[in-house]
Formats: C-alpha cells, structure tokens, sequence
C-alpha cells in the first residue's frame, strides 16, 4: 500500500475521531431512570450473605422484610406482616399479609420466612449477620400466614431485628437451604428486581410491576453505578453522567460541588458516628480513679463543634451521647454533665483532683485506610486541641485498618479511634455493643449497674420504662467515659437538577430509597 | 548444529524455564498474601464484631488451616485449572479474568495504538531531524510525558476535556445506560457493539476510551519516542542507507524503507514486553479513570484481603507477561540466529 494512501487513512481515522468528540456530551440516563454513583461496592445479594451497607442498598429495594422502618422514620411497622406483637416476653408472632407474591409469581407465604431465617442460620455465612439471630431459638410456620419467633431470653429489639435486611424473606423454591445464592439470580418480593448485576461497575434494578405492597416505585429503573474513588465520581456528577453521588465523597468534594451548575447539596440525618475508645486496662492513671479522672478530663478538653467545622465542613455534627440524634431514647448525657464546649478549667480540676500529675501522655491509634480520608486531619485535631490544653502530650499512632482492625479489641492500644453503623435503629444498637460486660471492645469495662440496666431495657417493650433506663445507661456512659463521643454524620448527597425524593430517603434507618426517586 | 536444531533446542529450552518462573512467582504471592495480616473477614467485619467471633468465623472459612495444605490446595487448584471463588463478593476468578481482563485488553490495545502513532512519528522525526529544534522539541516531549505521574495528566485531560469544555466523559467503559443495554459477547466493548450493531455504544465506547488510552499511551510512548530516535540514528550511519542514497533514492523512503525497518527490531521487542505489562493492568490509569480493567480490581482484592483473587489475577498476570516475552523471544531468535542458545 503507497505511503499516500496510508496516510489518508489515518488522517480520516482521526477526523473521525475528532468529529465525534466535537459532537458529543455525556451519556446519563433519561426518563425513568435514576443512576446514582456511589463508592461502596457490594457483597452479596442474597440476605443470608449480608451484613453491610453497600448490599443492604439493593437488598432493601428487591425483597421485603416482614417489618420496616418507614421513611423520616425511626420505630418498625409491619412490611410484609399485617401485624406482629408480643405473645409472651419470649414469643413473637406475626401475620402475613394476603396476596403477596415474588417477582417470578410464586406466593410469599409463612414458610418462605420461616425458610429464610432458618437457612440464614445453617448457612452461617462469615460475610453475614447470623449473629444477630443468636436470641432466636427456633422459627415455626404453623399455617400459611403465620411465623412465631421463638426466643431465648426476653428482647424488645426483636421487631427492630426483623427490619435488617439480612433477614429479607426469600422464596424456599428458589433458594438453596445450605448456601448462597449468586447476587445476580436472586428474587425477591420488594419494589425492584435485580435486572443485572456486574460486579464493580454496576447494578440494575427494574421496577417490579408484581409488587403488592405499599408506595410502588416511582421510577422505572435505578442504576448503581459503582466507582473506585471518590474524584471520578464528583466529576461525574458534575458532568451529568450520574443523577446522584452518595457515598462517598469527601468534604472537599462536597464543598466543591456546592458551587457547580446543576447540582444541589442534599443532607439529611444520619446515625453513622466516630468515637474514641480507652482500654482501660492499658490507659493511663495510677488507679481505676484516677483513670477515669483522665478518660472525663479528654471529654471535657475535646471540641467538637471544631472538628466537624475544620475537618468536616459541617457534614457531620457534634455528638454527646454514643446514642445518636434522631434515634428514639436519644440524650445528649456529655452536654449535660461536661458542657457542649471545651472547658480546659474543669479538665484541669478534675485531674488535680484525681491526683493525675499533668500533662498525662496519652497514645492515640487511628487508621488512614477504614474511616475515610479526613481521618487524620480529625486526629491531628484532636491530638492539638489536647495538647494545647496543656494538660495531655498526644503521640498519635496509625497503621493499615487490617492489623488495626485486630489489634484494637487484642489489647494493644490504649486509646483508638472508631466508627459505628447501626444493625437497626435503637438505642439498644449503641449502647450494648459498647457498654456491656462482654462487649466487642474487648476494653475491660465492666459496670454492673450499667449491665443490669442493659439487661432491663432489653428486656422491656414499655417505652416509657426504656426512655428512663436509656436516660440512665447514657449518663452512666457519660460519668464512666469509656468512649468519647466525637460526631455523628448527616446523610450527604449531590443531586442533578430535577432529581428529586433523596431527602425523603435520609432517616437513621439508612435505608436508601430508590422507589422515592423522581427526575423530570 | 543446524539452525532448525539450534532454534528447537533454544524454543525447547524456554518452554522449560518459563514454569519454574511461574512457580516462583506463584509460591511468592501465596506466602506474601499469608504473610499480611488480616483475612477477608477482618477486613470486612472487624470493628463491628467481638475478635472471638471473628476469630471463629475466619477458623470455619478455613484460614487457619496449616500453610502447607492451603499451599498444595492452592497449586492442586491452579494446575486443574481451577481458580476458585473470591472471599468477599462470590465472584469466579475466571469471570474476573473474563469480564475485567477484557477491559484492560481494550484499553491496552488502545493505548499502544496511540504510544505507536505518537513515539514512532516524534521518534522518526528526532532521529531524522537530528540535532535540530524538531529533535529537541521531541526529545523534551518524550522526557516529559515519561515522568509526569499517570494519574496527573489523566487528572488534567479529565479537568480540559471533561470538565471544563466538556466533549469527553471522564469514567467508565461507556455510559450507565449503555453498559445495561450492550450484549457482551466478547466483553470488548468496540467489537462487541459493532456486532450486535449498536453504533450508539460504539460511539460511547470509543469516547470513553479517548482519554484513558491518550493518557497511558503519552507514557508509553515517552519509552518509544527515545528507543526509535537512537535505533534510527544508528541506522541511518549504515553503509546500506548510504548506498540507498548513492542510488539516488529519496531521502523519505531511505528513512522509512530502509533505516527504520531495521531499527525497529529492538523498538518491537520493547514495545512488545510494554503491552505484556500493561495487560497486567495500569492500576493508576483504571483508577483515575474508573476503568474496570484487572488492575483495580486487583487493588481492591488485595484491600479486602480477599487471597483467592488476588492468587488468581496474578496468576494470569505472570502467565500473560512469561507468554508475551517467550513469544518476543522467540521471534527475535527466528529472525536473528545470534540470540538462540
């Protein structure tokens, strides 16, 4: 071939090229569809195989649970039960609805849920939440529309239980008792089924024109978009390639998107927190008194309002209690007992008091790689607003979140940061994990008031009697210290013009809500 | 020995070596990825369950089975031709190897489209224009595009041509919806879009392909660039090229007929172990880019600790580069009986 005919090719190849760029925007959804971009990317699609954000998303969408948090919500009501209650303080005992169905025609009935809750224990997946089921004895189908729970010991958490997605009803004919069933075959009987999924790049649903239950889907199909770093995806949104961005973007990008054409600022409330944890076996002081002295001096010396205005751009909020805001139950114990601001003065008495020569050494752990990138600039804040007290010298420590991961509940550090995500929305969900004799912290802490009282509104559904005990557990959680609370997050997201319903979807379930999404 | 003997004997000789390389490389990511602390269950569960149930979770998946079996369990797998399942999202290391492989072919094949074009006219040009502004300028360019991280000019072409005029999408294979509505085939996107006749996806597909493969292709062909330019200069000094020119053969053919066919003998070598990596995945190109290819998934596999995966990719990764370099060699040694054994 001649030299001049090769390069007429190339230069029409590249013409081409050109013409088509020149031509061209971006490619977004239309109509009845939502895509929203997000960070997290999923585990499983399959109840039994769940136990984390990302998959929870989709598993909400695609299944119904036989309880429910309703939206701007925070108490269960029945989903897929028509009604359930109490028997006795050991039995709960549901009705279904009628007529409900899966995707694929089959009726949901009793034994699909009775199947569910079984196969989720037999299974046991290391990836799922089967722990959470250990106060279930024994689930029993007696007829079609009937499920009783059979448990071990009294839990008026039970209902909050049945809303996480983990325990979604599947149907018995289509899934296997004894393991997973693949993320991209499963059916369920919620507003949505699962039209494709391709792992690390995206998820489709398509609205479920068989659903039988409340508010249907507003949409006709929701994308999940999935990105490996938050810059792609803020361009994205930027760009009109996605609808949403929700999780995670950072402050910065947050802030950035504040000013970009086309896109608004979304918040709502959230019930993720930070906190910061003592093990008390390792911390400092000489006596079990003067360590608490120093455990209320650090709550006393630490600004939050700081750290979530200079590191966090306010995207999240001060948080006084390990019970967040917007929860039932919720105080703000460590407002009322050391203030809502700093007091360096009363920090300082405290100590003296104590005996605690000053300043007390404290060594603070935190983890670049679990919590987000704004982590350090949170530990170096606090480590300043610490040390410029004068009365603490902080040496701050990190290392990659799997060593810390362990490290942390093995005795290794004496202070360390964490975050927490509720299972369900009560203030049982932060309060026993933490503060229990058998905690998960792993941090010594052992206060039989504090367990009797856990064990009592545990085992109470008298709300009244449960806000008094709660009261009391989160000013013990405040006099004791053995978690600071630092923050609570707010929901954020950025929305294209003309999207609308992703306020309505934030509430401290964290459900997310594709059925509540319109766009013009 | 005859030459076919001596060609057998180094072909022979290079199958043979090519599996204890494999080997090693093998047992090396196997013993680091047990080395690391942590499993799959940590890294996704830690924080949020007491370490006695982590604990007890992780011994019945099976992780604290003693090295030595999980070792001969993993090469038993791997010589059957059995990968396994990921830990952490149930996926086939084959449909890993499939799905996002594919991504990164396209975008390699891509890329070294454009380090081609790019090094081999700047690369020309230098060596021909020798010593003159069209060869510093070349040079200066080479230089530059071979140090300027990756991630910094594909942040910066995203910012010109995403962001601000706005002709170009900064992410992904193609669009959201286009991603749903394509029949994967052969899970290359151009092709397969072509076949079913969607020419909506083949425009979005080689739209989202222009930055990334520009990107990656200015680093590549910032290695091309100077190895054309030198190769070039030697030939050109060769009596053949002046015997070309006594003939009175014009000085564009003598260039591109004569100098340049034979200097691209190690340019074709080089350019050709460049693709073999670059199949391994350009981690930092897919991930500015969110480009699905095997290099961000197997970041994201080695952050979730998640050894089955990560065994797997690399796997794949040193069997491709020990192909790619044999075939390389063995060409090479085809052409050039000096190199055989």
């Amino acid at each position: 071939m001649s030299h001049v005919r090769r390069l007429g090719i190339a230069a029409v190849l590249v013409a081409a090229i050109a013409a088509i760029a020149a031509g061209c925007g971006s490619s977004g959804g239309g109509g009845g569809t939502i895509i929203r971009g997000t960070t997290d990317q999923p585990v499983s699609y399959d109840p039994a195989g769940a136990y984390d954000l990302p998959s929870y998303d989709v598993i909400y969408n695609v299944y119904q649970n036989l309880m429910t948090i309703p939206p701007g919500e925070n108490k269960p009501v029945p989903e897929a039960a028509e009604k359930c209650d109490f028997t006795n303080p050991t039995t709960y005992e549901c009705t279904l609805k009628d007529g409900l169905k899966f995707s694929d025609g089959d009726s949901l009935d009793a034994k699909d849920v009775k199947f569910s809750f079984d196969r989720n224990v037999e299974i046991a997946d290391p990836n799922g939440a089967s722990s959470l089921l250990a106060n279930m004895k024994s689930v029993d189908a007696p007829d079609d529309k009937t499920v009783v729970f059979h448990l071990k010991k009294p839990d008026a958490t039970w209902p909050f239980v049945l809303t996480v997605a983990s325990f979604a009803i599947v149907d018995d004919s289509d899934f296997p008792k004894d393991k997973l069933q693949p993320s991209d075959e499963v059916i369920g009987s919620g507003r949505y089924t699962v039209a494709s999924y391709k792992p690390g790049q995206q998820t489709v649903l398509e609205k479920n024109e068989s659903y039988t239950g409340d508010d249907p889907a507003e949409n006709d199909q929701a994308i999940v978009q999935y990105y490996d770093k938050p810059s792609a995806l803020k361009l994205d949104v930027e760009n009109g390639e996605v609808d949403i961005a929700y999780r995670s973007l950072s402050p910065t990008d947050i802030d950035s998107l504040r000013d970009a054409d086309g896109v608004s600022i979304v918040e709502g409330n959230g019930t993720e927190i930070r906190y910061l944890v003592f093990n008390l076996k390792l911390q400092e002081g000489g006596s079990d008194a003067q360590k608490q002295a120093v455990r209320q001096a650090v709550a006393q010396t630490v600004d939050r309002a700081a750290i979530a205005k200079n590191v966090y751009d306010d995207t999240v909020q001060p948080l006084y209690s390990m019970v967040p805001q917007g929860l039932q139950f919720a105080t703000k114990a460590f407002a009322e007992k050391y203030g809502e601001s700093p007091d360096v003065n009363a920090a300082k008495k405290t100590l003296s008091d104590a005996g605690v020569d000053t300043p007390v050494p404290l060594e603070i752990w935190w983890t670049p790689s679990h919590y987000g990138p704004s982590s350090g600039d949170e530990y170096a804040e606090i480590k300043n607003q610490l040390d410029d007290s004068g009365l603490f010298t902080v040496s701050l420590k990190s290392t990659e979140w799997t060593q810390y991961s362990e490290a942390a509940f093995t005795n290794k550090y004496p202070e360390y940061e964490l975050g927490w995500f509720p299972d369900y929305p009560d203030a049982n969900d932060y309060t026993a994990p933490f503060y229990a004799k058998d905690s998960f912290l792993n941090i010594s802490y052992d206060n039989p008031e504090m367990n009797k009282l856990l064990e009592q509104e545990a085992a109470t559904t008298d709300e009244a009697k449960r806000a008094e005990l709660f009261k009391k557990i989160q000013d013990i959680g405040a006099e004791d210290v053995p978690t600071v609370p630092i923050w609570q997050g707010k929901q954020v997201a950025a929305v294209r013009d003309g999207v609308s319903g992703v306020e309505d979807t934030f509430d401290p379930s964290f459900i997310f809500r594709y059925w509540l999404i319109t766009k013009d | 020995m005859s030459r076919k003997g001596s060609l057998r004997t180094y072909v022979l000789t290079r199958l043979v070596l090519a599996i204890p390389t494999v080997l090693i490389l093998l047992t090396m990511v196997f013993l680091l990825m047990r080395v690391a602390p942590g499993n799959p269950i940590q890294v996704a569960l830690g924080g949020h369950l007491s370490q006695q149930e982590i604990d007890r979770r992780s011994a019945e998946a099976g992780y604290d089975k003693p090295i030595l079996t999980q070792y001969v369990e993993y090469l038993g797998d791997v010589f059957t031709g059995n990968l396994g399942t990921t830990l952490t999202d149930h996926r086939t290391v084959t449909s890993i190897i499939v799905e996002n492989g594919s991504a990164t072919l396209e975008l390699t094949i891509a890329a070294m489209l454009v380090a081609l074009v790019v090094g081999l006219t700047i690369g020309i040009l230098a060596g021909r224009f020798r010593d003159t502004p069209i060869d510093l300028g070349g040079r200066l360019f080479g230089i530059v595009v071979y140090a300027a991280p990756v991630f910094f000019v594909g942040y910066l072409l995203q910012l010109l041509f995403g962001s601000t005029l706005g002709w170009l999408p900064t992410s992904g294979r193609v669009g959201p919806v286009t991603e749903y509505e394509l029949d994967t085939t052969t899970h290359l996107y151009l092709i397969d879009s072509l076949i079913s006749g969607n020419f909506n996806a083949f425009e979005d597909t080689v739209l989202h392909l222009i930055l990334p493969a520009v990107t990656l292709g200015l680093l590549v062909s910032g290695v091309l660039i100077r190895l054309v330019r030198v190769n070039l200069m030697q030939t050109m000094r060769g009596d053949y090229v002046e015997a070309a020119r006594a003939r009175g053969v014009r000085e564009r053919r003598v260039v591109l007929e004569h100098a340049f066919r034979n200097a691209l003998i190690p340019v074709v070598t080089v350019a050709g172990l460049q693709f073999a990596i670059l199949l391994g995945g350009a981690i930092l190109t897919e991930q500015t880019f969110n480009w699905p290819g095997l290099g961000s998934e197997l970041v994201r596999y080695l952050n979730e600790r998640d050894y089955i995966a990560v065994q797997g990719i690399i796997t794949v990764f040193a069997l491709a580069v020990v192909l790619v370099s044999l075939m390389i060699d063995l060409i090479n040694a085809f052409i050039d009986p000096r190199v055989r054994y």
